[in-house]
């Protein structure tokens, strides 16, 4: 009697075990790499009402981060400047740029502008600014090199992966009260010895409770 | 040991269901699931649930693609002071009738979201109730009244400022002939003013004041006996023995929270070697002061009078020096015993001037004139009672109200203006007020909502919230208060001063302005300037406190005034049922029917949630043949209702409790249409209590949602308690009244030494069971509100509770309060079975709750012994208004459908405080972390704090000899613990 099933379909079970395993594998590392928020959310850019370049401000003219966010030091939330601190300056100078038509209009309507939020983390987490700074974390670790910014991007994922990855060892980002603001700080030679003195100093021990964000 | 075994027999029941051990009981107490019986009337089936759920699961996977925008909208100038993420608080004055309650309002981002009481304010001394925490989210009501109507049509203020611009001459040329306003009772400084330059204005008018539930009756008493204008205030902190009779004192009178603080001050026991006081308590429905009573005299609200007048005569036997006029005649006889009589009145007689007699409002005046009487022969006046002058407040007068009637029944009323208040709901039945507004050609209503009263005005006002206007407020003992807005209007209301100004000068004058004039002639000093802005920050005008008054006893009014009393209660029917009518725990008299928080607490004593019933002993039950949801017809006089009866363990016989402020129809979404509108029983001549009630069935039921039996744990010795004596002869009592094996875990232990270890201890010596700790949690954790169908399913979402458990016989037993909430166990038996790791400990020993994590498997509230998770099982917040959604606090997740929630120990609050210290580089010190519940306590029950140091106040608590944890033998070891119960009763009374 001739065979029902060619020879070749011997091979059938450990190739589809291949296409199988190999299509989950994929399957799997699709979404791991394209659903992460390093891929998904890493370089968020969204358009502003205002095309307000941090590279300019920041940047070329030398400005502090705290002449705007003037709360982060002692506050959960690094605020948003009010139209007044924009104000400030652009009474005197560019008075008359296109671009600044929103700011002029909100000021004298005494209409807030509508910002789109870049930096964004879920409801559930409650993020603290004050603290982090206070204990020597650079507004760079978390933002990226805003100077360098013309338009403000999202430089990382921002997920609670990534924050653990620092609460558990921080040493890396932790720098000096008075290079907080700094984008262009590097590490000394002798950072370790460094961090181990202000950890003792500021008692700081990240914590890695659930409670410590999510209330 | 014999006490430790006679202590251990005691059996603690939280219904008669229970106590009966129907099968109801067990039915619900085995059904794994309470919360998922819905008797097979729930329109969806497990199988359409799966269909819906999995189409719009499909459908959520691709709207879960786009990250969704969101806005930062800074300010455009930055008010000065405000600091994004950092709460500022406010001091203010809330004001209910004239008492006024000095509150601290915690504000985010311009937007009041939290009250906490007011230490410098004698009325709250730091504490609060149900009412002045929940008074937060009336300000966000989406239901309270947004707009000025005439006859139905929406106008504007400038166009009500015209009409009555149009009238006013005409008033003022006839000097105010046809003019009225009907007010609330008032203690305000510039109200006051205005009320007196309104006299002025129109000598012809008249101004009547009316509230359902007042101090009438004590301040007329008061004035029969000494001839003055008085109001009291008590001292419950220095007296030993005190008497209450029909009085709640600890609830719902006049001052309970801080009444509650310093009767409680006598009950913080730290060893068994202290004192501390002893209650007897007379009343006919339970409440909270019986609760609490060492010695609890059932009896009907009529009968109490001639009690009373029996005690003077016991105390005169005794050889007191009482100016009681003899020859009296008076029946007094009752359910009481001589003996009991007797006893009670050698303690009082012991304890002279440490000694106190408090008569509740509800009993007539002349039960007032004898209370006084004794009062001042036991030498109380300037010790336990001080009386304050009264002139100055405007307070409720049936009999004014009465003429008032009178005159519109006679046409002679053409223009009467309302302000606040609800008269045409509230107000005696037999004045019939809502046909009476027929015969006024200007009615104008001014309140918070369009309610019965507003439907029927020419016009109605809608008047701004104490949050959102200026005004001011006087206490008692003289102490003056700023009533400082927190908002603008969210609805451009106007108040009531503002109001009354229009009245009468015709202008239309800012409220702070009116407020500042009066407040320079209270300064009268030249630094006006820096003392106003001191006052607003203190909320309270320190020094403004007066005189106590001295009084002396007028005997011939007196004697009148008995005598008429005597044969008042010689002609009463002794033998027929009375029906008691009172203020409402959870909304008063109807002012708060439409507060959903209100609504959804249980009852204090009957623990039922969104309705109101009749009340009644098991034993008048019996005699009448009704059980609890019956719906009977009650009829007395002309008058009849339809309610639903209720069995009430320790409620006196022939004795019917109802409580107002239901059943109304113009309250709003909330409050329309629940319960049931007990003013159809009152009338002006039985305004508290009435006599000669008739019950009729009516063959339907009504079913209640009720929380008595809900999370039960069964039968276990979870409320400790032992009586003075018991506890010298046994300190340890608490502690040993479990035997113990050694304990060991299957897991290797937590080292919890090191850092902060939060723990918490409640004294259940020194707790009421007032609710306002649930109330303050819900206000600071966003618990929401499940509304009656869900609640009656046992899936309220409180996160403390307050169990509520009777001991002794069915008629007569005695009530505990314990409140209950998340224990922090260090084994918690939740975080065992939680199979997504959602429920965690943390170093700190909280147990705490990632919601993001859950996936509302609800393992964990069945494995938990405390009954104490709460579980999502709609979305409870999605829908609601956007108004009501401001109440909500930033600082606390919003939590979804399917998720499980419970107490954090108010997480925020420990981080908020963490934060701060590490900001100034220091720890946390002992009372820097306060729970909500705990800055709520009238009475200062609950302490929390770090248990690692040994010299904290938590630490020292959970020293004491009191202290036991909740089902200790289970290995849970909770964070929480409680200090036993301890009443002192009178060794004598034992005996009787």
């Amino acid at each position: 009697m001739a065979q029902i099933f060619p020879r070749w379909t011997n091979k059938m079970p450990a190739v589809l075990i291949l296409i199988i395993t190999g299509g989950l594998v994929s399957a799997i590392g699709f979404f791991w790499y394209f659903g992460s928020p390093k891929f998904t959310d890493v370089g968020y850019r969204p358009k502003q009402p205002v095309p307000f370049s941090h590279k300019l401000h920041a940047g070329d003219l030398g400005m502090d981060c705290r002449y705007c966010h003037t709360q982060v030091e002692f506050s959960a939330h690094a605020n948003i400047p009010p139209t007044q601190t924009c104000i400030n300056c652009h009474k005197i100078i560019a008075t008359d740029s296109e671009k600044l038509l929103p700011v002029r209009e909100s000021w004298a309507e005494d209409k807030p502008i509508n910002w789109v939020r870049v930096h964004e983390l879920p409801d559930y987490a409650y993020f603290n600014h004050a603290v982090h700074i206070n204990a020597g974390v650079g507004c760079v670790s978390c933002h990226g090199n805003v100077r360098a910014m013309p338009e403000i991007t999202q430089s990382e994922p921002l997920s609670m992966s990534w924050c653990l990855d620092c609460h558990r060892d921080p040493d890396m980002n932790l720098r000096p009260a008075s290079a907080i603001t700094d984008m262009e700080w590097k590490p000394s030679d002798d950072h370790l010895k460094f961090v181990a003195q202000l950890k003792a100093e500021k008692n700081i021990s990240p914590p890695t409770d659930c409670a410590a964000c999510h209330r | 040991m014999k006490m430790k075994s006679e202590l251990k027999n005691k059996k603690y029941w939280r219904s008669i269901n229970q106590l009966v051990d129907s099968p109801d009981f067990r039915k619900k107490l085995y059904n794994e699931f309470p919360s998922l019986d819905t008797n097979g009337d729930d329109p969806i089936d497990r199988r359409t649930f799966i269909s819906i759920m999995g189409a719009s699961l499909a459908l959520a996977t691709f709207s879960g693609c786009r990250r969704p925008l969101e806005e930062i909208v800074p300010y455009v100038k930055n008010p000065e002071d405000i600091v994004i993420g950092q709460p500022l608080q406010y001091a203010t004055t809330l004001s209910i009738g004239s008492t006024a309650y000095g509150v601290l309002v915690r504000s985010r981002e311009g937007r009041p979201i939290k009250i906490e009481g007011n230490e410098a304010h004698p009325s709250s001394l730091g504490g609060t109730n149900t009412f002045m925490q929940a008074s937060i989210l009336g300000l966000y009501d989406p239901d309270r009244s947004e707009h000025i109507y005439r006859k139905g049509i929406v106008k504007s203020w400038d166009q009500f400022v015209e009409f009555w611009r149009s009238i006013r001459p005409e008033y003022i040329e006839s000097g105010g002939e046809g003019l009225a306003v009907l007010s609330e009772a008032f203690n305000s400084p510039t109200l006051h003013s205005l009320k007196q330059e309104f006299a002025r204005q129109y000598p012809k008018a008249t101004w009547v004041v009316y509230e359902p539930v007042s101090d009438e009756n004590i301040s007329q008493g008061i004035k029969i006996a000494t001839g003055k204008s008085l109001l009291p205030r008590y001292n419950f902190d220095k007296a030993a023995v005190i008497l209450s009779l029909d009085s709640d004192f600890l609830n719902l009178e006049t001052d309970s929270v801080v009444n509650s603080r310093k009767f409680m001050d006598s009950r913080r026991l730290k060893s068994e070697r202290d004192s501390m006081n002893r209650l007897y308590c007379v009343e006919s429905s339970f409440t909270l002061t019986g609760a609490i009573a060492d010695h609890r005299l059932r009896m009907k609200s009529s009968l109490i009078g001639s009690l009373t007048y029996a005690l003077a005569q016991e105390l005169k036997r005794s050889g007191l020096k009482i100016t009681l006029p003899g020859g009296l005649g008076m029946t007094t006889t009752g359910s009481y015993s001589e003996k009991w009589l007797r006893i009670t009145a050698q303690d009082l007689l012991k304890n002279r001037g440490k000694s106190l007699v408090v008569a509740g409002r509800r009993q007539p005046a002349s039960v007032h004139v004898l209370t006084t009487l004794i009062n001042e022969a036991l030498g109380n006046v300037g010790s336990t009672v001080d009386y304050y002058d009264s002139s100055q407040i405007s307070q409720s007068s049936i009999k004014n109200f009465a003429s008032l009637s009178t005159d519109i029944t006679a046409g002679k009323v053409s223009t009467l203006i309302m302000l606040g208040g609800n008269p045409a709901y509230n107000a005696p039945d037999n004045f019939d007020f809502k046909n009476l507004l027929k015969k006024v050609r200007n009615s104008v209503h001014m309140s918070l909502y369009r309610d019965e009263t507003g439907m029927h005005s020419d016009w109605h006002v809608s008047e701004a919230h104490y949050l959102e206007a200026w005004g001011d407020t006087r206490s008692l003992d003289g102490t003056t208060s700023v009533v400082q807005p927190l908002i603008e209007p969210l609805y451009g209301s106007h108040s009531q001063i503002e109001m009354m100004n229009l009245i009468i000068s015709g202008l239309d004058t800012n409220g702070y302005e009116l407020v500042r004039d009066t407040w320079t002639k209270i300064f009268n000093r030249l630094d006006d300037k820096a003392i106003w802005r001191r006052t607003i920050h203190d909320g309270v005008y320190k020094g403004s406190e007066v005189q106590t008054v001295n009084i002396a006893i007028q005997s011939d009014t007196v004697t009148d005034d008995l005598r008429r009393y005597a044969k008042v209660v010689n002609k009463l029917d002794r033998k027929a049922l009375e029906v008691v009518l009172m203020a409402d725990s959870n909304v008063f008299d109807g002012r708060f029917a439409n507060n959903g928080w209100l609504q959804e607490i249980p009852d204090p004593v009957t623990k039922i949630m969104w309705d109101n019933a009749a009340c009644i002993s098991p034993k008048t039950a019996d005699d009448l043949g009704v059980s609890s949801n019956d719906l009977v017809k009650l009829t007395l006089g002309n008058n009849s209702l339809e309610i639903p009866i209720w069995i009430q363990p320790g409620q006196a016989n022939q004795s019917i409790s109802l409580t107002l402020g239901y059943g109304r129809d113009q309250s709003g979404r909330v409050g329309n249409a629940i319960g049931f509108n007990t003013y159809k029983l009152r009338t002006s001549d039985n305004l508290d209590f009435g006599i000669g009630l008739k019950v009729a069935a009516t063959g339907e039921t009504h079913a209640f949602a009720c929380s008595q039996d809900n999370h039960s744990m069964e039968g276990r010795p979870i409320i400790r308690e032992a009586t003075l004596t018991e506890y010298r002869d046994h300190p340890n009592f608490a502690p040993e009244m479990i035997d113990t094996f050694p304990l060991e875990s299957l897991w290797e232990d937590h080292k919890y030494t090191e850092g902060y270890q939060w723990g918490m201890a409640i004294d259940l010596n020194t707790c009421t069971g007032c609710n306002g700790c649930a109330i303050a949690c819900q206000s600071e954790n966003n618990v929401p509100v499940v509304g009656k169908e869900q609640a009656a399913l046992g899936r309220e979402m409180h996160w403390i509770r307050l169990d509520r458990y009777y001991n002794g016989d069915e008629n007569d037993p005695e009530m505990v309060h314990q409140p209950v909430a998340c224990q922090h166990c260090e084994m918690a038996p939740c975080e065992q079975v939680c199979p997504t790791a959602a429920t965690v400990h943390s170093k700190e020993g909280l147990n705490t709750m990632a919601y993001n994590r859950c996936v509302g498997t609800r393992y964990c509230a069945n494995n938990c012994p405390y009954k104490v998770r709460r579980f999502n099982f709609f979305n409870f917040t999605k829908d609601l208004p956007e108004v009501e959604k401001m109440v909500q606090n930033p600082d606390v997740t919003v939590r979804s459908r399917g998720i499980m929630e419970k107490c954090t120990y108010c997480i925020q609050r420990i981080n908020a405080a963490k934060v701060t210290a590490k900001l100034d580089g220091r720890d946390v010190q002992d009372g820097e972390v306060v729970p909500a519940c705990q800055a709520a306590c009238p009475t200062n029950a609950i302490v929390f704090g770090n248990i690692n140091d040994p010299d904290s106040a938590v630490s020292k608590q959970k020293k004491l000899n009191r202290n036991y944890e909740m089902l200790k033998e289970f290995n849970t070891r909770p964070r929480t613990s409680y200090l036993a119960k301890i009443r002192n009763p009178n060794p004598l009374m034992e005996k009787v």
